[in-house]
């Protein structure tokens, strides 16, 4: 064999070799098991945080409300719709008193006209909307911004639940 | 002058040739090539295979949706940073098409155009369509992003460079850079409450129940049942990025 052929063998061996080891030592572990990624990295991401609880774990203490709720025309609106993401709140909840419960652990209460148009304000693109096919139920809907302002009676400016109970419409 | 004669004899050329393409044939079926895994079809009839139904005809636009998303996911509440958002789209009388989405719809949306101009209006629920050949995975340079065996793309942050190919490549523009850590980000399809039975969060909180959450493979699921019972379209079935995000009701102005 010439000379330089055998050199270049030697150094082709040794670049071969390098690559390996460093191979070995850079590839980070799990990586390739399934595929071109860290298969490691599925299970972080199921290790986060949870913040939606489910509408069966609020039902455990406020029956009473859910049973409202089930007769009226919000029967299939999950709680959190409108209260928010409640899983440390069903944790931790009751170990406090109602007046004692912390304000972290209390849910919103969405009181304000803004809150009720989200979904009920006069828009051209929810005028067809059946949400109930069995009941052929279409989504009420008003001009919520304009829509009785003030109580005729005593002139003083009122907000939907003052004659709508959200629970029961 | 004649060439000079080479060495090796034409027999000895043939068998050194044969041994090394046979060599690499032989290696490759014990440990096949990645490109030739990543190029073959998803993996069908087995296991879990995830898929999403959207019913345009029952969304309302509440962009409840688009705020558990942000509430579950931790997501920056800034109006730019979306892994789920709505966009109402009107179609004006004189032809000409509007799309907007106020915060991601999740203030709510108000009528922006008069009814005497508006053909017809509704809403279109936008997030990552997990597709089977999705473009963003195959640009990753570093293997950061991939399809899960039941089909969800996820992230994985620890090893993403921040390097943006991932976001150009998405045709539903359903991916941005987390401003705090640098990295990619994007809908996980919630694996995280999946792992614990629950469905995940927009589809826990739609109200008039237009997300429906299911296994494609197995065929009592309430996604096949949708899919069995609707004219469902998939977005941009022109760019074959196996999309499992199946939409009741699309109409061709939707992109």
């Amino acid at each position: 064999m010439p000379q330089q052929i055998k050199r270049l063998v030697t150094v082709f061996a040794v670049f071969i070799v390098m690559f390996l080891i460093l191979r070995q030592v850079l590839k980070p572990a799990s990586f390739g098991e399934l595929g071109h990624y860290r298969t490691m990295a599925i299970q972080e991401n199921k290790d986060r945080e949870l913040h939606y609880a489910g509408s069966d774990r609020c039902t455990k203490c406020h029956e009473d409300m859910a049973t409202d709720k089930s007769l009226g025309f919000h029967a299939q609106l999950k709680c959190e719709v409108c209260h928010g993401p409640g899983l440390k709140h069903v944790l931790y909840a009751d170990k406090f008193k109602d007046s004692e419960l912390p304000d972290s652990l209390k849910l919103t209460k969405p009181d304000q006209r803004k809150d009720c148009a989200i979904c009920h304000d006069l828009n051209a693109a929810r005028v067809k909307i059946v949400f109930d096919t069995i009941n052929n139920s279409v989504i009420r809907q008003v001009k919520t911004m304009k829509h009785n302002l003030v109580d005729k009676r005593n002139n003083e400016k009122i907000i939907c639940i003052d004659c709508h109970n959200p629970h029961q419409p | 002058m004649t060439e000079p004669k080479s060495k090796i004899s034409r027999r000895n050329f043939f068998k050194a040739g044969t041994i090394i393409v046979g060599g690499v044939a032989v290696a490759s079926a014990f440990t096949p090539f990645d490109s030739f895994l990543f190029a073959s079809e998803p993996p069908k009839g087995k296991g879990k295979w995830y898929g999403i139904g959207i019913d345009i005809n029952k969304c309302i636009g509440c962009g409840k949706c688009a705020n558990a998303c942000k509430l579950e996911n931790n997501v920056p509440m800034d109006p730019f940073y979306f892994r789920s958002w709505v966009e109402q789209y009107t179609i004006k009388k004189d032809g000409t098409i509007k799309v907007e989405s106020p915060n991601g719809g999740i203030d709510g949306f108000t009528q922006s155009i008069p009814d005497e101009e508006i053909f017809k209006s509704f809403f279109v629920p936008k997030m990552c369509n997990h597709c089977a050949k999705s473009p963003c995975t195959q640009v990753c340079p570093v293997g950061a992003t991939f399809e899960t065996p039941e089909g969800i793309v996820l992230v994985d942050d620890n090893y993403c460079i921040g390097c943006r190919y991932c976001v150009q490549a998405c045709p539903y523009g359903c991916r941005f850079i987390n401003p705090e850590k640098g990295t990619a980000e994007k809908c996980t399809l919630c694996i995280h409450r999946l792992e614990k039975g629950m469905q995940p969060a927009c589809f826990e909180i739609c109200p008039t129940e237009a997300r429906i959450f299911g296994d494609l493979n197995d065929p009592d699921s309430k996604l096949n049942y949708f899919l069995k019972n609707h004219t469902t379209m998939v977005i941009k079935p022109h760019l074959n990025t196996g999309s499992k995000l199946f939409y009741n009701a699309l109409t061709s102005e939707v992109r």
